[in-house]
């Protein structure tokens, strides 16, 4: 890179202060999280915390305002490409090797499904020309680190509970929740959630759903303001608070989810529960990248808070508001045996289970939807994706969601 | 690109008008009483009536001219005793400066708006679906709508605008797909015709072109894109090829100049795959050039695609000029 001389003068200054600054998402920027990187890295930690449309804005334009990027592989479509970050060189990864199978390769194992979309192992390795693909090297766009299955969650009262319950992505379509539907505010999440609805409800059937034509988005968007017309949706949310709020408030019957907000519901937690679809999970995975402009002593910082990831601490604080980590093994020697056996076993909670801001999130005899980890893995249909229409789809999504939020009656 | 050098070019057309009527109104060649009226004026000035009628408000306010009890402005101050002269003003000997009579010549033609009206048109796209409504194009120019249809047919030619099946002008979307398509174009196009112009490429000059590579600092890849296409491509003796390569590319390059000027990173082939190419060209079988070329486009194409991605980032807040509607 060029600006060697200009990375030597800024140096000193940069190793007096000893700050690492983190740009990310309310997924990985937790007060635990950075308390504990603090004490073990000896080195200060500022975390900016932004939902994903303006952190994605700000670290594609803005590189120079933050040392490591935390957000997911999907993004990395416009990050990386807008030449906002350098490549991480897996030789200085010392926990490389622990790293799962579902990053690298793209499934859990050799045989389980792959799902469409931007699978993580196509975005992660650094190939000849700059660009992101499988084809394996010594460089890497982004750390993998936390990942997740993604459902709905849905209000058992109207859709009905027990194991008789076959919960399906075309409920978020559904008459019964008319007017109590709220899909999350991301054109490579929501949209995802809304077009996995309209396959199963047989409205629409994609070529491929993680890479649409203009005349899929057009069929799908038009479905969207059909239904939107007929008053269908409520709301549209981008991050877990609201999303939590619009639960509690009894404002929604079904709507997308993230996992920590389980945790957090508590007048609506009887009732409002995680779904395992029928159709399998839209999946998406995390991790951590480093800024174009961090040279020596700031670019070691930085990979020791990358390495610090990989140790176990952070990982545990994931799985206590239900994200996994790609080394899961060092997680597990800091959960406690029940913990273990509720978020990754897919056991039923021993006891209650607190979340990573030590209140309950589990409470006890309660098991986790969707079962063991490898289950949940085996079963990604698709992954938050930047399909290669994504401006097209993302502008049209962001017409869509205005006049939800507008409650435009036509 | 088309620039005008005379710097009155670049000066509001209502100024151009006002400054001519000013003129001949202080030196007498318009008389106490004569009746402007807004057609004639804008006949002689060779526009259309918009900035006419600016100009002639703006003498109202400096008190040059006045209101009356009649169709147009009266010249001088009003009052009783003023009796309006009714001529055509094509009759009087109008005093227009050579400077201000060639911009608003250059003002008449579709050149001198065309460069920044199809940055607009270009940069439009990437945010959706657009209509250009005629007339409020030509006001928004200040120019009439005969300009405006040269305008239009031009960014036709590019492919930046259609005619929708109702006969209204649409901009956009631009698509991923679109780009594809175009690229395909060119990777089917460009190796052909090379492979045709083999015979014909000038050697020599690719010879020394290649030989100021390293030590010329002029020589950037854009140079060598343009020499690839200039002395080999193009020299492929098939013009109705070259020609549809030459269109094929257009709304490529409208589209990537305004890109850049939307602040997206810069795209650039490096200097050293053009120099692969060159060299292969000139010192061997011409098929491997062939193949060359066509890998190249394929990456050029994927990095294109990239960057229709990153645009979803640019906020479309303010991001259009005002004649291009949503739909």
């Amino acid at each position: 890179m060029k600006d060697d001389a200009k990375s030597g003068l800024a140096t000193p200054l940069i190793v007096s202060r000893r700050k690492l600054r983190v740009l990310g998402t309310s997924i990985t920027l937790l007060d635990p999280v950075r308390d504990r990187a603090r004490a073990d890295l000896g080195f200060d930690i500022a975390f900016e915390k932004m939902d994903f449309l303006t952190c994605q804005r700000q670290a594609a334009m803005a590189p120079e305002s933050y040392d490591i990027y935390e957000q997911c592989f999907h993004n990395l479509d416009i990050v990386w490409f807008w030449g906002a970050l350098q490549p991480i060189d897996i030789g200085r990864v010392p926990e490389w090797d622990n790293i799962s199978d579902l990053v690298k390769l793209g499934g859990v194992s050799k045989y389980a499904g792959r799902g469409r979309g931007d699978a993580p192992a196509k975005k992660l390795y650094v190939q000849p020309g700059g660009f992101l693909g499988p084809k394996q090297s010594r460089h890497i766009s982004m750390l993998p680190t936390v990942h997740n299955m993604d459902s709905f969650g849905y209000d058992a009262r109207v859709f009905g509970a027990g194991p008789d319950v076959r919960p399906s992505w075309g409920w978020l379509l559904d008459r019964r929740a008319k007017g109590r539907i709220a899909l999350v505010d991301e054109p490579a999440i929501g949209f995802f959630d809304a077009a996995l609805a309209a396959e199963a409800t047989g409205e629409i059937e994609f070529a491929d759903i993680g890479n649409m034509t203009i005349e899929e988005i057009n069929a799908l968007m038009a479905l969207l303001e059909e239904r939107r017309t007929e008053g269908y949706f409520c709301a549209t949310w981008r991050d877990g608070v609201e999303a939590a709020d619009l639960a509690e408030r009894g404002a929604v019957a079904i709507q997308s989810m993230w996992s920590p907000v389980y945790g957090k519901l508590r007048k609506a937690r009887p009732h409002f529960v995680e779904s395992a679809p029928s159709e399998g999970y839209r999946a998406w995975h995390g991790g951590a990248s480093l800024s174009r402009h961090l040279r020596g002593a700031e670019l070691d910082m930085a990979y020791e808070y990358l390495n610090w990831w990989l140790s176990g601490y952070a990982g545990a604080v994931m799985a206590r508001q239900g994200y996994y980590i790609s080394n899961p093994q060092r997680a597990r020697e800091w959960l406690a045996p029940e913990e273990w056996a509720y978020w990754y076993e897919g056991a039923a909670a021993s006891r209650d289970l607190a979340g990573p801001d030590g209140e309950v999130a589990v409470k006890t005899g309660e098991r986790r939807a969707g079962g063991p980890y490898i289950d949940r893995a085996r079963r990604i249909v698709i992954w938050n994706t930047v399909m290669d229409e994504y401006n097209y789809a993302a502008r049209a999504w962001d017409r869509f969601v205005r006049r939800v939020n507008a409650g435009v009656a036509a | 690109m088309i620039r005008s050098v005379n710097p009155l070019a670049q000066e509001p057309r209502y100024e151009l008008i006002g400054r001519v009527l000013r003129e001949n109104i202080l030196s007498g060649v318009l008389p106490r009483g004569f009746v402007l009226l807004e057609g004639p004026i804008a006949a002689v000035m060779q526009t259309s009536r918009v900035p006419v009628q600016t100009a002639l408000r703006q003498l109202l306010d400096e008190g040059l001219i006045n209101r009356f009890d009649g169709r147009g402005y009266l010249v001088g101050k009003g009052g009783g005793d003023v009796i309006p002269i009714r001529r055509d003003i094509r009759e009087l000997e109008l005093e227009i400066p050579h400077a201000v009579d060639q911009a608003l010549q250059t003002r008449g033609t579709w050149r001198h708006v065309y460069d920044k009206v199809e940055e607009e048109v270009a940069s439009c796209q990437i945010f959706g679906e657009f209509r250009i409504v005629e007339t409020e194009l030509a006001d928004h120019l200040g120019v009439s709508r005969t300009v405006v249809r040269d305008v239009l047919a031009r960014l036709q030619e590019r492919g930046l605008v259609r005619k929708s099946p109702s006969s209204h002008w649409i901009a956009g979307p631009l698509t991923a797909r679109t780009v594809s398509e175009k690229f395909e174009l060119r990777g089917i196009m460009e190796p052909a015709a090379l492979r045709l112009a083999a015979q014909h490429i000038r050697y020599a000059e690719v010879e020394a072109l290649l030989d100021r590579i390293g030590t010329d600092p002029g020589i950037t890849p854009q140079y060598l894109g343009d020499a690839l296409l200039e002395l080999c491509i193009a020299q492929a003796p098939n013009a109705a090829l070259v020609e549809m390569i030459r269109s094929n590319r257009l709304l490529l390059s409208s589209v990537d100049r305004a890109l850049i000027l939307l602040g997206l990173p810069r795209d650039e082939d490096t200097i050293e795959q053009y120099q692969t190419l060159l060299d292969l060209i000139t010192h061997h079988p011409i098929d491997s050039a062939c193949e060359y070329l066509r890998y190249h486009l394929s990456i050029t194409a994927r990095r294109y695609l990239a960057r229709m991605k990153i645009v979803a980032v640019i906020d479309e807040t303010g991001s259009f000029a005002p004649y291009l509607s949503p739909q």
